[in-house]
C-alpha cells in the first residue's frame, strides 16, 4: 500500500487530532448536554432530560448568589492586591543594581510551587495556637488571629495566600512591558524637564498598558476558578463564608453527585468568566488603537 | 538526521523511505502487548482511609497471603479525601480496588448505585450474626435496614469517645477548686451538663489551656455532625419522623434539637481559638499538644494520643465514654454516635472469589483476635465479651461500654449534602452568625428539601 505525502501529514495528525477530540472537545459537548439532565454519575441510570430546570433553579437559588458573591469579592481583592503590589516591585525591580538577577528569580519562587503546598503551609502558619504569623502578632502585643477560621477574616486568609503565589506574574508581566519602552523617550523627557510622574503617565503607562490588561485578564479568568487553596487552607468555612463557585461546583459535582446540576453551573461560569474576558479585552482593542 | 533536513526527507525521500517509516508507525500501532502468563498470581486491593487501622490490616493480611498465595496489597487515602475518590472510581464503573471499607454511612450511595456485590446468601451460609451487634449490622451490613439484603461483613468498628487530660483531673488542687466552684467532685463527666461545666473549668486562656476541642468542621465525613449527633440523641433529638415517613420538620426542630444545638453552641465557646474549623488532626494534635483538657474523637485514632512519638501527653491521657443527657422533659437518653466501617466487595472486581476468601478469613474469630491484640477495635462480641479483651487497649473498657448504646444516622443516599448543610449551620451558629433555634429550623426546611428533590415524599 502506498501512502501520499498528505496521507502521511494527516497519519502524524491524527492521533494529536484524536486525542484533543477525546480529551476536550467530547467532554465539553457531553457536559453541556448534561446540564439539560436530570443525571447522578454513580447511579446506574441514564440522564433524564429535563430542558433548563437545572440553570433554572441555580440561578433563582440564593445560596448560589452568595457564592458568586464570595467568588466575586475575592477576585477583587486578590486581583487588586497582586496588581498593586506585583506593579510596585516591579518598578523598583526595574532598575540597575546589584544582585538583581537573584533577588528576581526570589520573588518568582512563589508562582513555581505546587497551590496545595502552599495551602498546606499557609494553613500551619495561620494556626492561631502556633502558627508563626499569631506568634509574631503575640510577640508584638497584637493580637492573635483566628485567620482561616473567623468569618471576619477567612476571605483573607485565602487573599492572602493567593497574592503570596501569584504577585511574582504580575512582576513578571510587568517587566516584560517595561522593558519595551524605548530608552530615548525617557531621555528625551529628561531633556523636557519632565517630572517622575509626567513619564509615567505619558510613557511608560501608555506602554506597558496592553501588557497589564492581559495580565489582569489572566489574573482575573484563574482567580474566577480558584479552588485549590479554598479546598486545602478553608474547606468553604467557617460556615460558607469562604465557599467559592468553583468549591461548590465540587461539591455538587462529586459529594452531591448532582452530576447534571454541576455541568450547568460550571457552563453558568464560564459564561461569567467569557463575559469578563471580552470587557477586558475591549479595553485591551481599545488601548492598542490609540 | 538534522531538524532542518526534516523537510527534504518528506519531499524527496524515496519511496522505499517512506513505505519503511510507515511500516515503523504500523508496527508501532500493532505490536502485540506480551501475552499474560497463563496462571497469573492474584493479589487483591483494598481500598480505605489513610489510617492506623489499615496498616494494621495489611500487615495481618500477610499471613492470609501465607494460607493462600492470594496476595494483598493497599490503597489507603486520607480520610477528607476518601468518599470522593472511591465514589469517583465506582462512578466509572471500573475500581482499581476489589475489597473497600466505605464509612457506615455511604452504604446506601453506594448500595443504590449497585456499586457493592451484593452477599446475602454467601452471609447466610458463612456468618453467624448473632457474633455481632444488631446496631452493627444494621450499619455495616445491611441495607436497607431490616430488609434482610446485606452488603459486607463488619470491619472496624468505631464510635465517639472523649480523651482527657489525667493530670489535669486528678490534681488535688484543681479537684478542690472544682468542687468549691460546682459543688460535685472533678471526675470524668457522666452526662453532657458536667463536661460543660468541666470544660468551662479549665478554659484558661492565659495558660494556653482550654476546656475541649470537638471536631467542628463544616464537613459531611469527619466534620461537625459526627460528633453533634451523640449529643443530639442523647438529649432525645430525633432526626425524622421515621424511615417510612421522614418528616423533618418538627422533629428535628423540637424542642430536644433546640436544646441539643443550645449546648453544642455553648461548648465552642470552650474551644481553643480557630476551632471552627477542627476535624481529625486538629482535634488530636490539640490533645497531643496539651492545650486541652478533653477531646472528642473516633475510637480508632486513639493510638495517636497514646504514643509517646506523637503525643507529649502521651502517659497522662485516659478515656471516657461519650455522656448521657436529660432531655427536656427530664427523662435520661445515652447513646453513642457509631462510625466505622463494614468491609465489602466492589460490584467491579474481577477476584470475587478471592475477595470472598478473603471476608472470610477476616471474620474468623482468630483474625479478630489477632485484630484486637495489635490495639485495634472489633465489633466481635466472642471478642469484646472475653475479659481478656480488657487488657489489650487503653479504649477497650469504653468500647464494651459502649457497644450496647451505639447509634448511626442516615444512610440513604442523599446523607451526604444532609450531614454537611447540618455541619455548615451549626458552625455558623457557633460563629455566632445565626442562633441555634434558626440553625436547627433551617436544617430541619432544607433537609426536607434535599428528601422532597430526591422523591422520598412521592413514593
Amino acid at each position: 500500500m502506498r501512502i501520499g505525502d498528505t496521507g502521511l501529514k494527516w497519519l502524524f495528525l491524527a492521533p494529536t487530532l484524536l486525542l484533543l477530540l477525546f480529551i476536550v472537545v467530547f467532554p465539553l459537548i457531553w457536559s453541556l448536554g448534561l446540564s439539560f439532565c436530570k443525571y447522578n454519575a454513580t447511579r446506574d441510570e441514564p440522564p433524564l432530560f429535563v430542558g433548563l430546570q437545572n440553570y433554572r433553579r441555580l440561578l433563582s437559588s440564593p445560596d448560589v448568589w452568595r457564592r458568586f458573591t464570595v467568588t466575586g469579592r475575592y477576585v477583587l481583592l486578590a486581583v487588586a492586591g497582586e496588581f498593586a503590589l506585583g506593579f510596585g516591585l516591579a518598578l523598583l525591580l526595574n532598575r540597575r543594581f546589584y544582585g538583581k538577577g537573584l533577588i528576581t528569580t526570589l520573588f518568582l519562587l512563589p508562582m513555581m510551587f505546587s497551590p496545595v503546598v502552599i495551602g498546606t503551609f499557609f494553613r500551619f502558619m495561620l494556626d492561631p495556637n502556633w502558627g508563626i504569623v499569631d506568634h509574631v502578632l503575640s510577640k508584638l502585643g497584637l493580637p492573635r488571629i483566628a485567620w482561616t477560621s473567623d468569618p471576619r477574616f477567612a476571605i483573607y486568609s485565602l487573599v492572602i495566600c493567593d497574592v503570596w503565589i501569584w504577585t511574582p506574574f504580575m512582576i513578571l508581566m510587568t517587566l516584560a512591558g517595561l522593558s519595551t519602552v524605548p530608552p530615548y523617550l525617557y531621555e528625551a523627557a529628561e531633556i523636557d524637564r519632565a517630572s517622575w510622574w509626567l513619564k509615567f503617565r505619558y510613557i511608560t503607562l501608555p506602554h506597558i498598558a496592553p501588557i497589564l490588561i492581559l495580565a489582569l485578564l489572566f489574573r482575573t479568568m484563574d482567580a474566577i476558578r480558584f479552588f485549590d487553596q479554598v479546598y486545602v487552607l478553608t474547606g468553604g468555612g467557617p460556615g460558607e463564608v469562604t465557599e467559592t463557585v468553583p468549591f461548590y461546583i465540587y461539591k455538587v459535582a462529586f459529594s452531591y453527585w448532582r452530576t447534571g446540576e454541576s455541568c450547568a453551573l460550571a457552563y453558568i461560569l464560564v459564561i461569567v468568566i467569557i463575559g469578563l474576558s471580552s470587557i477586558y479585552i475591549h479595553y485591551l482593542n481599545k488601548v492598542r488603537g490609540r | 538526521m538534522s531538524p532542518d533536513m526534516l523537510p527534504l526527507f518528506f519531499e524527496r525521500g524515496g519511496s522505499e523511505m517512506r513505505r519503511a517509516l510507515t511500516a515503523l508507525i504500523a508496527l508501532c500501532i500493532l505490536i502485540p502487548f506480551p501475552a499474560a502468563p497463563a496462571e497469573e498470581k492474584v493479589t487483591l486491593t483494598i481500598m480505605w482511609a489513610d489510617w492506623e487501622p489499615a496498616h494494621l490490616l495489611l500487615k495481618l493480611a500477610e499471613e492470609f497471603t501465607k494460607e493462600t498465595g492470594i496476595e494483598v496489597r493497599g490503597n489507603f487515602v486520607p480520610w477528607p479525601q476518601y468518599h470522593d475518590k472511591m465514589f469517583v472510581e465506582f462512578a466509572s464503573r471500573k475500581t482499581s480496588f476489589d475489597i473497600c471499607l466505605p464509612d457506615s454511612q455511604w452504604i446506601g450511595e453506594a448500595v443504590e448505585g449497585g456499586h457493592l456485590l451484593e452477599l446475602t446468601d454467601w452471609i447466610k451460609e458463612k456468618v453467624d450474626l448473632n457474633n455481632y451487634p444488631e446496631m452493627v449490622i444494621k450499619s455495616y451490613s445491611e441495607y436497607p435496614d431490616g430488609s434482610g439484603r446485606y452488603y459486607g461483613v463488619p470491619g472496624l468498628l468505631d464510635f465517639v469517645l472523649f480523651a482527657y487530660r489525667k493530670d489535669l483531673f486528678e490534681d488535688p488542687k484543681e479537684k478542690e477548686e472544682f468542687k468549691k466552684r460546682y459543688g460535685y467532685e472533678l471526675k470524668v463527666p457522666e452526662t453532657w451538663e458536667q463536661l460543660r461545666d468541666i470544660a468551662e473549668f479549665f478554659t484558661r486562656p492565659e495558660q494556653n489551656l482550654y476546656g475541649i476541642a470537638m471536631w467542628q468542621a463544616p464537613l459531611a465525613t469527619a466534620g461537625l455532625v459526627d460528633e453533634f449527633l451523640g449529643l443530639f440523641w442523647s438529649k432525645g433529638g430525633r432526626l425524622w419522623s421515621g424511615y417510612e415517613d421522614k418528616k423533618v420538620v418538627g422533629y428535628l426542630n423540637d424542642e430536644a434539637g433546640y436544646e441539643a444545638a443550645k449546648l453544642w453552641v455553648e461548648l465552642y465557646k470552650f474551644h481553643p481559638p480557630g476551632a471552627a474549623n477542627y476535624s481529625v488532626d486538629e482535634v488530636l494534635t490539640a490533645m497531643q499538644q496539651g492545650l486541652v483538657a478533653m477531646a472528642a474523637i473516633y475510637a480508632a485514632f486513639y493510638p495517636a494520643l497514646t504514643d509517646p512519638k506523637k503525643s507529649r501527653y502521651a502517659d497522662k491521657i485516659g478515656f471516657f465514654m461519650s455522656p448521657a443527657a436529660v432531655d427536656p422533659s427530664g427523662k435520661k437518653h445515652h447513646y453513642v454516635q457509631l462510625g466505622g466501617q463494614g468491609m465489602s466487595i466492589s460490584a467491579y472486581t474481577p477476584h470475587k472469589e478471592e475477595a470472598l476468601k478473603f471476608l472470610e478469613w477476616w471474620i474468623r474469630e482468630e483474625t479478630q483476635w489477632k485484630f484486637a491484640e495489635a490495639g485495634q477495635i472489633t465489633p466481635d462480641k466472642r471478642v469484646v465479651y472475653d475479659d481478656r479483651f480488657l487488657k489489650l487497649a487503653p479504649i477497650n473498657e469504653v468500647v464494651r461500654k459502649s457497644l450496647p448504646l451505639l447509634r448511626d444516622f442516615w444512610e440513604i443516599p442523599e446523607y451526604n449534602e444532609m450531614a454537611e448543610y447540618m455541619s455548615r449551620k451549626l458552625n455558623q451558629a457557633c460563629l455566632g452568625q445565626i442562633t441555634p433555634k434558626e440553625a436547627m429550623d433551617d436544617i430541619a426546611r432544607r433537609h426536607e428539601e434535599i428528601l422532597r428533590a430526591a422523591g422520598y415524599y412521592g413514593r
